[in-house]
């Protein structure tokens, strides 16, 4: 059992990466195995600067094919394991990831998206929001919480464990470098205080005493013969996701409930909306904000409820509508209009936002 | 609400993200609302190397801001590089003994410093930085020099103790650069 460092509401000024080290302990992971990329060097560097007073473990791997694999063999084990990346490094970690997908392994991963394609800059993005709901060869059975800021990193650090652990999808903490990288305050706090108790972790292989007298054998399968076998797991699966989705999907709205102009953006996009929203209220532009806190599975009901309200979609992201895409095909048979504004591998600012609405208002999307 | 917005760039090395971490630690010691984003490449040294500060009386949004209030531009790459975070409210302040050029842009006004001479012939190079924290410190006026000295004293304290001297030179360099820009702001 590792050693918690949070008893009591503690608040620091902290980066993003160390946050996400703190939030880890507070969940009670005992375990990180991982390979050093930019920007999310110091959740690693974290992890092993409180080792001494955790008592968890930490191993650094030849690669992150490897990260991945053995983060899955420390699960297997009956460890609250978890890993971390970022671009090149989540591309090349997909072959692990969907083998946890494919045997419902509590798969925790932050990702730390950097500009891409391939090496590109090592700032920030929002370029692989696709890439982790939908990498690797499968069907995409994941959970994504996508965070905007500090606070968020450390509250959804704690709950990817246990939605991981308690629905057996590999769960993501999507971030990037502006947050990993950036300071600002934030509370830590026992997650028992908050009424969240962890889920417990129980190992799917080593069990006690001899195979075939006193337990069962235990198969985990990647593997199938025949093709009706295959589609009859994933069947399954997906009503596993399906029946889960409902219960996991969060999402934010601010000043949604009238917004003519509704912009849909997620991570820290959607902070920059929000000092837009008040910016352009301010000018009469009603303008407002629906934010997926998980990007997969998507809170559908809720999204479409609030894009039937709006006479217009802003759809914006550090990224070439890699949102968008997966949202647009959620809102099928709606027909409120919708614009743009993408800056590749680039942060959007609230100015940004403020400058592409009021044009909105001037001369209105037609698509 | 009140929100300062302060780009600090300059080549890797010169000391900007340090004076930055400084910087943003004293507003969060002084109960403000802060935001530091570092915006390099992956050089260790020679890069153009930019932080992105807030100092803020409420919580921030957006964390990645269109224009600063203050830019600082501490060698000829940045100068070509932050054109873009100035407006015509903005106050540019470059440094003369560094740049071989002078910032174009339409501005509130553009200050010259010669902070890397000054820091060369009467201090020592390795408090360039320093200066250049005085000279922000006092163009912005969001905080005061004694936050500035506490938040020194969190990152720098062990290295005072061991060289007391190490302590008044850096003490020193930031009055320095607070004198340099005082009369110059303006209203």
């Amino acid at each position: 059992m590792v050693k918690k460092l949070i008893e009591k509401d503690t608040k620091m000024f902290l980066t993003g990466n160390e946050v996400l080290a703190y939030a880890a302990n507070a969940a009670e992971a005992d375990f990180m195995y991982g390979y050093p990329i930019t920007p999310q060097n110091e959740i690693m560097h974290t992890w092993c600067k409180l080792l001494p007073k955790t008592e968890a473990g930490f191993l650094q791997t030849e690669d992150e094919i490897s990260a991945g694999f053995s983060t899955i063999g420390g699960i297997l084990a009956g460890k609250r394991a978890f890993t971390a990346t970022a671009g090149p490094g989540n591309v090349i970690m997909q072959d692990a990831q969907s083998m946890a997908e494919m045997m419902r392994i509590p798969f925790v991963c932050a990702v730390m998206q950097r500009g891409g394609p391939s090496t590109a800059t090592v700032i920030y993005a929002q370029q692989e929001t696709r890439l982790t709901c939908f990498g690797g060869n499968g069907e995409g059975f994941r959970i994504v919480y996508s965070t905007a800021g500090h606070q968020d990193l450390y509250d959804y650090m704690i709950k990817a464990f246990n939605t991981a652990w308690t629905y057996k999808f590999p769960t993501y903490v999507l971030a990037d470098g502006y947050q990993g990288k950036m300071r600002e305050p934030v509370m830590l706090y026992d997650p028992k205080s908050r009424g969240i108790e962890m889920v417990p972790v129980t190992p799917y292989l080593l069990g006690e005493g001899e195979i075939g007298k006193d337990r069962k054998s235990v198969h985990l399968r990647n593997t199938y013969n025949m093709e009706e076998e295959l589609m009859e797991v994933l069947d399954q699966y997906q009503e596993d996701y399906n029946k889960m989705a409902e219960e996991v999907a969060e999402y934010q709205e601010y000043k949604a409930e009238d917004a003519e102009i509704l912009v849909i953006a997620h991570g820290i996009v959607a902070r920059s909306a929000v000092t837009a929203i008040d910016e352009l209220r301010a000018k009469g532009i009603k303008a407002g904000l629906f934010r997926p806190i998980t990007i997969r599975p998507l809170a559908v009901k809720p999204l479409r409820a609030a894009v039937q309200r709006a006479k217009q979609i802003l759809f914006t992201e550090s990224a070439n509508g890699q949102l968008a895409q997966m949202v647009l095909e959620k809102l099928y048979g709606l027909t409120t209009p919708y614009s743009t504004l993408y800056k590749m591998g680039v942060g959007v600012t609230g100015d940004d936002i403020v400058q592409k609405v009021e044009q909105m208002v001037k001369t209105p999307a037609t698509v | 609400m009140a929100r300062t917005k302060m780009v600090l760039a300059g080549e890797g090395g010169q000391g900007v993200q340090s004076v930055a971490k400084i910087l943003v630690e004293a507003g969060y010691e002084a109960g403000k609302q802060v935001l530091y984003i570092p915006n390099f490449g992956v050089e260790q040294r020679g890069g153009v190397s930019i932080a992105f500060c807030q100092i803020a009386d409420e919580k921030i949004g957006e964390p990645r801001f269109a224009k600063g209030d203050i830019v600082i531009m501490l060698s000829d790459r940045a100068i070509d590089r932050c054109d873009t975070y100035v407006d015509e409210n903005a106050i540019v302040v470059y440094d003369t003994s560094v740049c071989t050029k002078k910032p174009e842009c339409k501005c509130k006004k553009i200050i010259g410093i010669d902070a890397n001479r000054i820091a060369n012939e009467q201090l020592s190079a390795r408090v360039f930085n320093i200066i250049i924290l005085g000279v922000l410190i006092a163009a912005t006026n969001v905080l005061e020099v004694s936050d500035i000295k506490n938040a020194m004293e969190l990152a720098l304290g062990k290295k005072f103790d061991a060289k007391p001297e190490l302590r008044e030179l850096n003490y020193k360099a930031l009055e320095m650069g607070m004198n340099m820009i005082k009369d110059k702001v303006g209203a």
